[in-house]
């Protein structure tokens, strides 16, 4: 393991590894800075440039994207009250009351270092915990893995969207969505209605840049939205003696995120609300909060930014994605012929090193770039979006197109825009599907092979010799209820 | 005996989709999935190609079933706030010009099915500026071929008279 480390650091040192990411970064912060677009959709929009990208090059880019983005996110929340990102609601309930205090510059210096400062412990927590996961996860047979799947996939869906039986609709659509094309046990073609383009199967680019990018922009341009006015950003810097007082708010919050970030499913939603509960009950003065307080700020960024490195965990090691955005990085992943799993860590251990030591240089490159460039990002909420939708329509047709040069994606991905628009509108989270879709194969593979490995005896199989992955389904209804409570309690709070 | 209160909503509307699309799977599931193969009379694998499927469209009709019985009981519905005519019309209008620049890449190349479609986008948008939606619509295609035919090395679709000549231009 340290060989691998060291390997690791010394390959993720290149110039074009840090140029890249520091294009990233921008291109993230450009991105969450402009109400409407979030970094999902960059990230639908930017995955094809990594495939022609060396994989220590374009992973890292797409890492620069995610946490440009996130923090990118609280600008308008802060300045404008207009949450960039789903994470940055809770910054938005103090960072706005500090704008209006005409205090907003210190609100975005607070955003900037609480996010870095969560996010680089949870890095750092990511790549000392990442190999003892998946040495254990190496342990794991066809049946532990169908276990573990299927346990993944309640979990998603007990914590996406409003109402978990909906999810499960939706997770099931994305089930049969992979089983079009061919059987992965025994070849046979599968809901092809004898079209060739079916054969192998749904592409999976096409569908993120559709179900996630195409609903943004389409919300867009149905409120016919316009840039909107800046609300100028005010007030002195951030001191340290400000900094200093919501250290201890920035380290449970991180605690709390990366612990969250581990689970797959829960993601930064949850992981900023309950920083900002946290914050606010441990605080001695919790009537501040929502007034304008900047532990507000500090525990709801710190949080959200915690999650990004450890929901690599279960990408990685079980190829699990935790969240639509590490979905996006799969996607990546696969491209670039790396399988996440276990196995990738006896075959390509230095590789997925230095794509985590590559996240903690790229929070070093975001408080440098971060901090020069918020006056700026603060002034793109007032681009015209009758510039920004075309430009952003084509990229994602381009995007669509290059993977593999097959104009029948182009239809798919405009296929795709109207589901996720259909399921925006009756309030069906579309990423239950999309992981649903993504882990469908897998499973199935992995539950034909523990079907063969039963010899027709299940019973006798699962309690003598496989009482592990019996032990993970059998927790798995209940994990899922309490994950539901849990949820609704968070929501409602 | 509770009478039927469901009102048309997108909600509705997508589970009783569902629902049929599940009902549908199920009674042609012979046509849809191909018989396995067999080798010396024994299938390949342990598992028929229409179990899975099988499972997951049981599983997804009794859930559409379950959400319409209790939305129905509910009296409610959970769908999103009203969408005016004016913000229909704009997305079918969006979902218009997106479906013409994907039927339109192929045949008449990247240029000029995107320089089209930015037009097209930014004139719905509300932008009345000739100049701008010029340059936005040869500037902004051109730089995005040079971008993936220069420096990704990818290749986008050309008009085999009009863009093959550009392109070879550009190849020198």
């Amino acid at each position: 393991m340290i060989d691998q480390l060291i390997e690791g650091f010394g390959m993720a040192l290149r110039l074009d590894t840090f140029m890249m990411m520091a294009f990233g970064l921008f291109g993230g912060m450009l991105v969450g800075a402009l109400p409407g677009f979030t970094t999902l959709m960059a990230m639908a929009i930017l995955l094809p440039i990594s495939f022609f990208l060396d994989p220590i090059v374009g992973i890292p880019f797409l890492l620069g994207i995610y946490k440009g983005g996130i923090f990118g996110g609280s600008i308008p929340a802060i300045l404008i009250s207009m949450p960039g990102t789903g994470a940055a609601v809770a910054t938005s309930r103090d960072g706005y009351k500090l704008t209006q205090q005409g205090k907003s510059r210190k609100a975005l210096d607070m955003a900037l270092f609480s996010s870095v400062l969560g996010d680089t412990a949870s890095d750092i927590f990511t790549i000392l915990m990442i190999f003892p996961i998946a040495f254990l996860v190496m342990q794991f047979g066809p049946p532990e893995l169908f276990a573990v799947l299927l346990l993944s996939l309640v979990i998603i869906a007990a914590t996406s969207g409003s109402n978990p039986l909906k999810s499960l609709v939706m997770m099931l659509l994305g089930l049969w969505l992979s089983f079009i094309g061919t059987d992965p046990l025994g070849g046979v073609e599968r809901f092809t209605f004898g079209l060739f383009e079916l054969k192998s199967g749904i592409p999976l680019l096409p569908m993120l840049i559709g179900v996630f990018a195409i609903p943004e922009i389409a919300g867009v341009v149905m409120r016919n939205e316009k840039a909107r006015k800046l609300a100028a950003m005010m007030g002195e810097r951030l001191t340290f003696a400000e900094f200093r007082r919501c250290f201890r708010t920035i380290c449970r919050s991180t605690v709390i995120g990366t612990s969250i970030g581990v689970v797959p499913g829960l993601g930064q939603v949850v992981a900023a609300m309950m920083g900002y509960s946290a914050a606010k009950n441990a605080s001695d003065h919790p009537e501040t909060f929502g007034e304008g307080e900047l532990e507000g700020v500090a525990a709801a960024e710190a949080a959200n930014n915690a999650v990004n490195g450890p929901t690599m965990v279960p990408l990685l090691t079980l190829g699990i994605p935790g969240d639509n955005v590490t979905a996006i990085l799969l996607g990546a992943f696969v491209a670039q012929g790396l399988r996440p799993g276990p196995q990738l860590f006896e075959e390509q251990g230095a590789t997925v090193f230095a794509i985590l030591i590559a996240m903690v240089f790229a929070n070093m490159m975001f408080i440098v770039i971060g901090y020069l460039s918020i006056p700026f990002f603060s002034r793109l909420v007032t681009i015209k979006v009758s510039i920004l939708i075309p430009v952003v329509i084509m990229f994602a047709f381009a995007g669509a197109f290059v993977f593999r040069s097959d104009s029948i994606d182009l239809l798919m991905l405009v296929v795709f825009g109207i589901v996720g628009i259909v399921a925006r509108m009756a309030k069906f989270d579309v990423m239950p599907m999309v992981m649903g879709f993504i882990l469908g194969p897998p499973m199935e593979y992995a539950f034909g092979q523990t079907v063969a490995m039963t010899n027709g005896d299940p019973t006798t199989f699962f309690l003598t010799e496989r009482w592990g992955a019996l032990g993970i389904l059998l927790a798995i209804p209940v994990v899922g209820i309490l994950l539901w409570r849990r949820m609704r309690t968070v929501q409602s709070g | 005996m509770s009478r039927l209160t469901l009102r048309p909503t997108p909600e509705i509307a997508v589970l009783t989709a569902l629902l049929a699309l599940s009902l549908l799977g199920l009674v042609f599931m012979n046509a849809l999935v191909a018989q396995p193969k067999l080798l010396f009379g024994r299938s390949l694998s342990a598992l028929a190609p229409s179990l899975f499927p099988t499972i997951i469209f049981v599983a997804l009709a009794a859930l559409c079933t379950l959400l319409l019985v209790l939305l129905n009981r509910q009296g409610g519905h959970d769908s999103a706030p009203e969408t005016g005519v004016g913000d229909w019309r704009r997305g079918v209008v969006f979902f218009g010009i997106m479906t013409l620049y994907a039927l339109t890449m192929q045949p008449f190349g990247f240029l000029i099915s995107s320089a089209i479609s930015t037009t097209l986008l930014s004139w719905q948008m509300g932008n009345r500026s000739v100049i701008q939606t010029a340059l936005l619509a040869v500037g902004g295609p051109i730089l995005l071929y040079l971008a993936a035919t220069r420096l990704l090395a990818v290749s986008l679709p050309e008009l085999s008279v009009i863009e093959f000549a550009y392109a070879r231009l550009l190849g020198g």
